[in-house]
């Protein structure tokens, strides 16, 4: 069964390039260009999976999650965007949506992306991956829950390759895992990203209320 | 003068005056009500101002409403027991006060102040000091200061704020002017570029993604535009900027950490951007990531791409490209390069180098 998705850009001609280039992978069943739209039209169409935008005319694409998540827990929300700035990408990670891809992405891998986000595990762009690292740095001490703000050694290793561009199955192989194992540990990276009370992350997100 | 704003028939009583007070400060009419009744138990005080404002939102006669006023405060000041002398030193201080502020007007900095409220005021002050008797003479200075404040005050003030609005007024211009300076540098040239190329996909694209890079990075990172020695990734990033406008090839840069470029690191981006070029020249892929990691004791670099990848027995050795300038120069910064690749197998080159504890 095709997943049903929802696009959330305020970008006609990118909303347009985005349609074209998932072609048939996917059944797009409505879009929106904004907050106040956006909350509705997710409600009541219920999809698997929302691509949604981080920056939009009237808010950040965080405040979407926050609105629908209670209401329409079943529905996956993957960040797509152009902002490099990691205070967005872990503002809407830390609201809940299941990763975080580029706008550069190309429209097999943005497909690949739906599906993976679509069966609950996470995805991570090398970029994101790179700036969880620097945010789980080794050797800090901080407070509260070290479960949480810690990474494994394997989750940090599963991390850097993902950074130097392998995929999944790629990362498998290498580490002598299951494809599965490198979800679940993607998985766990995703959640510690989201509870976690690390000081970076609280500064980020700090920051991206501030802005 | 919000007090124009006449209450409705339905809200006023006489003339509509303590409804268009209530309004205009937002408080219950019954409570401005109170305390013209008040007033007017004080000389008749009450009924004077309510006349004067009166005539002050009709707006015709502003000189009556200002009599009025005056006459008001004096049956008042009558009424709380001061003077004669004292009231009518009170009054000329007032008038020429509203003098000075009528003419001196609404409080712009090159507005002239009024020498005849000036010189009215000043009569109210000596009048009110050789009034004799405690009162005046602990109202006196007070009076005068007063009088001082309340005429140079606001032009001071307005001075002041047009000083803050000129400077804010700057500031914004040179932000204006050195956004169009970079846009002009970069955008502008990229897109004139792109129109000349049209014609050439892989060339406008490499054009639009050295363009994004350098947008990005002046607008979410802290880096001028153009100082590619501010930092490793900074340095990196404009190392994969050239590869891709070279070779049309798509570079995902990735980092964890960044640091400073000094002439090790330096080499160590020279390394990878020799490791770049040879993944873009023979890989045959469009995508090539690379992803630096700054720990506390070195600095990695990774390579990476999907392509044809090689057997290094077969690589002759006269081709200088790795030994040279990728493993040798490695080496001599002190570090080391480690090449993965396999026919068919992609290909990943790690360039590792060992960071001093500063």
């Amino acid at each position: 069964m095709k997943r049903r998705v929802v696009l959330v850009d305020d970008h006609d001609l990118f909303l347009a390039g985005v349609r074209a280039e998932l072609g048939d992978a996917v059944e797009v069943v409505g879009h929106a260009g904004t907050i106040a739209d956006a909350v509705p039209l997710i409600t009541e169409l219920d999809p698997d999976v929302v691509l949604l935008d981080v920056h939009l005319p009237d808010g950040s694409g965080d405040a979407i999650i926050n609105a629908v998540a209670a209401d329409r827990p079943g529905v996956r929300f993957l960040a797509l965007s152009v902002s490099d700035a990691a205070e967005d990408v872990i503002a809407v990670i830390r609201a809940g949506a299941r990763g975080y891809v580029t706008k550069t992405i190309s429209g097999p891998e943005l497909a690949a992306a739906i599906e993976c986000v679509a069966t609950g595990d996470a995805v991570f762009s090398p970029r994101l991956a790179g700036f969880v690292l620097d945010a789980f740095r080794a050797g800090e001490q901080v407070g509260g829950d070290t479960e949480l703000d810690e990474l494994t050694p394997r989750e940090r290793e599963v991390l850097q390759l993902i950074a130097r561009g392998y995929m999944y199955k790629e990362i498998a192989a290498r580490l002598h895992l299951s494809v599965k194992t490198v979800e679940s540990h993607v998985s766990s990276v995703l959640r510690k990203l989201q509870l976690s009370t690390r000081h970076e992350l609280a500064r980020w997100a700090t920051q991206h209320r501030l802005v | 003068m919000p007090l124009r704003t006449f209450a409705s028939s339905d809200e006023r009583v006489i003339a509509g005056v303590c409804a268009g007070i209530a309004r205009t400060l937002a408080v219950d009419v019954t409570l401005v009500r109170l305390v013209f009744a008040l007033l007017a138990l004080a000389g008749g005080a009450g009924i004077l101002l309510y006349l004067a404002l009166w005539a002050w939102a009709r707006g015709k006669r502003v000189w009556i409403a200002g009599l009025l006023a005056l006459v008001a405060g004096a049956a008042l000041l009558g009424a709380l027991g001061l003077s004669d002398q004292s009231v009518v030193g009170i009054a000329l201080i007032a008038g020429g006060l509203a003098l000075a502020w009528r003419q001196g007007g609404s409080f712009r900095a090159d507005a002239p102040l009024s020498y005849w409220g000036l010189a009215l005021a000043a009569l109210g002050a000596v009048t009110l000091l050789s009034g004799g008797g405690t009162s005046s003479t602990l109202l006196a200075p007070g009076a005068v200061v007063g009088a001082l404040l309340l005429i140079g005050g606001p032009w001071v003030w307005r001075l002041a704020i047009d000083r803050d609005v000129e400077r804010t007024a700057r500031i914004r211009s040179e932000e204006r002017s050195d956004m169009a300076a970079r846009v002009h540098d970069s955008v502008l040239q990229t897109l004139a570029l792109i129109q000349r190329h049209a014609e050439e996909p892989r060339r406008v694209a490499s054009l639009a993604r050295r363009q994004e890079r350098e947008l990005r990075g002046w607008l979410y990172g802290d880096q001028p535009l153009g100082d590619v020695n501010a930092s490793l990734n900074a340095a990196l990033s404009a190392a994969a900027g050239d590869v891709e406008e070279l070779h049309g090839v798509r570079v995902e840069l990735a980092s964890a950490g960044d640091c400073p470029v000094d002439t090790s690191v330096g080499a160590l981006v020279l390394a990878a951007r020799e490791a770049m070029t040879n993944a873009a020249k023979f890989a045959g892929v469009e995508e090539i990531n690379v992803y630096a990691e700054v720990a506390d004791d070195a600095v990695s670099v990774f390579v990476r791409d999907r392509g044809a990848g090689f057997d290094r027995a077969a690589v002759p050795a006269d081709r200088r490209g790795i030994v040279e300038s990728i493993e040798g120069r490695m080496e001599r910064a002190g570090g080391r390069a480690t090449i993965e690749t396999s026919p068919g197998g992609g290909t990943e080159v790690e360039l590792h180098l060992p960071r001093r504890p500063s």
